[in-house]
């Protein structure tokens, strides 16, 4: 079977170029199935935003024998992600995005420096095909997302726009154990009460963070929420908890649950 | 502060939030202590079951979709850990790490108005001192429309998308059950290491100990699982054998075997009520039909692939 190619299509083999972006060019990272989708969505790719701060993360110490959070490195490390996003989101402003698709969010250790930490916020900002401005963030903004073009794709057809990537960082110290405490415990397996604890209450923080962020964006739902635990060459007994996800709210019109089409029972043939 | 903890005198809000810190701390030492689910927790679940907080899932946009299409509704994200010590044994430390853990979750799951939690994975925390181990699960609470929450929420430790397609087989997915076992063999005659001279031949009492190892350990996992369900999927393969000198001449092996594998509820014969169609995926990479992340990270080696 052949299917005819676009009279567009042709226009463009024959070198007329035409895009959202100023330049007639657009930049992304998407694969080609992620462009596919996203375009199927009803957006254009315009180009991609790039935030990066490098970030001096002090040292603070927390009390050997003591569960708690350190709360300076806590804000630092939240900070600095902030700054690496919040540059990002103005880039994409800039070329007039409606919003950031497949951001990665990341971090690296410079080599010569163990206190040097690089952020790096990288994602496609789009823009919707028929210039409709409804799927802005609250404050009218580009919305940003960790969701790929498929995700994205999945996510209107579920009845829901992203909203605002949310994220809740919290870096604690967990007390080293007392030589008695160590001695008591030989013989049977117990269960060291005091770091269960201590993980509860840094996760908790994190989820809670993560969640105010959420509110804050007037948002009903996070979506795609992970809980990553990290220790960024710290000191041994300090973790930071990280978590982060996708705040979403219900599309305008919203899509009653048996309006969702049934997905068809596939075997992928790829392999 | 560290050392200098005398020289540091904390402002009056300073030592007040500091002090708050510690009452929470303590009181979710006594709660977990005495089986209850922190009172921090409590608010944050039941806020999310009002709808006065957002929900957070930790499904994807494709699973959050098939979760709607089939009246699931994401209430919270819900989390459990249980941190040993090993005073007595590593492997049998497994089984009952998990074991808590996932009567935590149940707990939390119950809290928060849930009929069920899915896409329950299993984590380690890369920290802590020599002969101890983290045991922590993280799932997503759902409500199921027109049901009302459950006594005891079913905790599935398989993606949103498996949980549907398994409901609609007629397959329930319940929790997750554990065998493990482990033996030493003391080799007086050190007959296993004289095998030089012997050309082909079989190991016999090594081989004889992984037998009992690894039949004791599928044992377990089926008695477990019995108290939660009629069947186990997905198992989880994890096994490690040393060798170490004893007294004298002898030489001692250490054989240990862990499964873990996500208990169901099955009733025989039914098939799964749809037509199976070929296509060519759209996606990039794996398949997020699967899940994207991985669904364990606590064994490192002799993993199985399967859903958890």
């Amino acid at each position: 079977m052949t299917t005819s190619i676009p009279a567009h299509a042709v226009e463009r083999l024959k070198g007329l170029r035409r895009s959202a972006h100023s330049t007639g060019v657009f930049t992304s990272d998407f694969s080609v199935n992620e462009f596919l989708l996203v375009r199927k969505a009803g957006f254009e790719p315009i180009g991609l935003c790039v935030g990066t701060c490098v970030y001096h993360v002090g040292i603070q110490y927390g009390s050997w024998k003591k569960n708690q959070e350190l709360d300076v490195l806590s804000a630092a490390m939240y900070h600095a992600r902030e700054l690496a996003m919040s540059r990002m989101r103005s880039e994409a402003t800039a070329m007039g995005a409606d919003g950031i698709v497949g951001v990665k969010l990341t971090i690296k250790r410079l080599e010569w420096d163990e206190h040097l930490l690089e952020f790096i916020a990288l994602g496609t900002g789009v823009v919707h095909g028929d210039g409709h401005r409804g799927f802005r963030a609250h404050d009218g903004g580009p919305f940003t997302s960790d969701l790929s073009g498929q995700d994205f794709w999945c996510l209107l057809h579920s009845g829901y726009r992203p909203v605002e990537m949310v994220m809740g960082s919290c870096v604690y110290h967990v007390a080293h154990r007392g030589m008695l405490a160590g001695l008591a415990s030989v013989g049977r397996n117990v269960e060291l009460e005091n770091y269960t604890s201590a993980m509860y209450e840094a996760r908790e923080i994190a989820v809670e963070r993560m969640q105010a962020e959420a509110s804050a964006a007037n948002a009903e739902g996070v979506v795609g929420v992970d809980i990553h635990e990290g220790s960024h060459n710290w000191q041994r007994h300090v973790i930071e908890f990280f978590a982060i996800g996708t705040a979403v709210l219900p599309l305008a019109e919203e899509i009653a649950p048996e309006k969702i089409a049934d997905p068809i029972m596939v075997l992928s043939v790829n392999d | 502060m560290g050392l200098f903890d005398i020289f540091w005198k904390p402002s009056p809000q300073a030592a007040e939030r500091q002090a708050a810190r510690e009452r929470r701390l303590a009181e979710i030492h006594a709660s977990l202590h005495n089986g209850t689910v922190p009172e921090a927790i409590r608010t944050r679940l039941e806020g999310a079951r009002a709808g006065t907080l957002p929900w957070t899932a930790t499904l994807t946009p494709a699973e959050l979709m098939i979760a709607r299409s089939h009246g699931l509704k994401p209430i919270a994200t819900v989390s459990a850990t249980c941190w040993l010590h090993y005073g007595w044994s590593w492997t049998n430390g497994h089984s009952e790490g998990w074991g808590m853990a996932l009567r935590r979750l149940r707990e939390e799951a119950w809290a928060a108005g849930a009929n069920a939690v899915l896409d329950v994975k299993m984590r380690t925390i890369p920290l802590g001192p020599a002969g101890s181990m983290d045991f922590s699960l993280v799932g997503t609470a759902v409500h199921m429309q027109g049901l009302p929450p459950s006594d005891d929420p079913i905790i599935a430790t398989v993606p949103a998308l498996e949980f549907v397609k398994l409901l609609e087989a007629d397959v329930v997915p319940t929790g997750l059950a554990v065998g493990a076992h482990y033996e030493w063999l003391n080799d007086w005659r050190r007959s296993t290491t004289n095998l030089r001279w012997m050309g082909n031949i079989e190991a016999q009492q090594l081989s004889a100990l992984w037998e009992t190892v690894r039949h004791h350990a599928h044992a377990q996992l089926r008695s477990y699982a019995r108290s939660q369900g009629n069947g186990v999927l997905a198992h989880l393969n994890f096994s490690q054998m040393f060798e170490r000198e004893g007294e004298g001449d002898t030489k001692q092996y250490l054989a240990r075997h862990i499964v873990v594998a996500t208990t169901v509820d099955a009733r025989p014969g039914t098939a799964l009520p749809h037509n199976i169609e070929m296509v060519v995926d759209m996606h990039a990479g794996n398949t997020p039909l699967t899940g994207t992340t991985s669904h364990h990270q606590s064994y490192g080696s002799n993993e199985v692939r399967g859903a958890i």
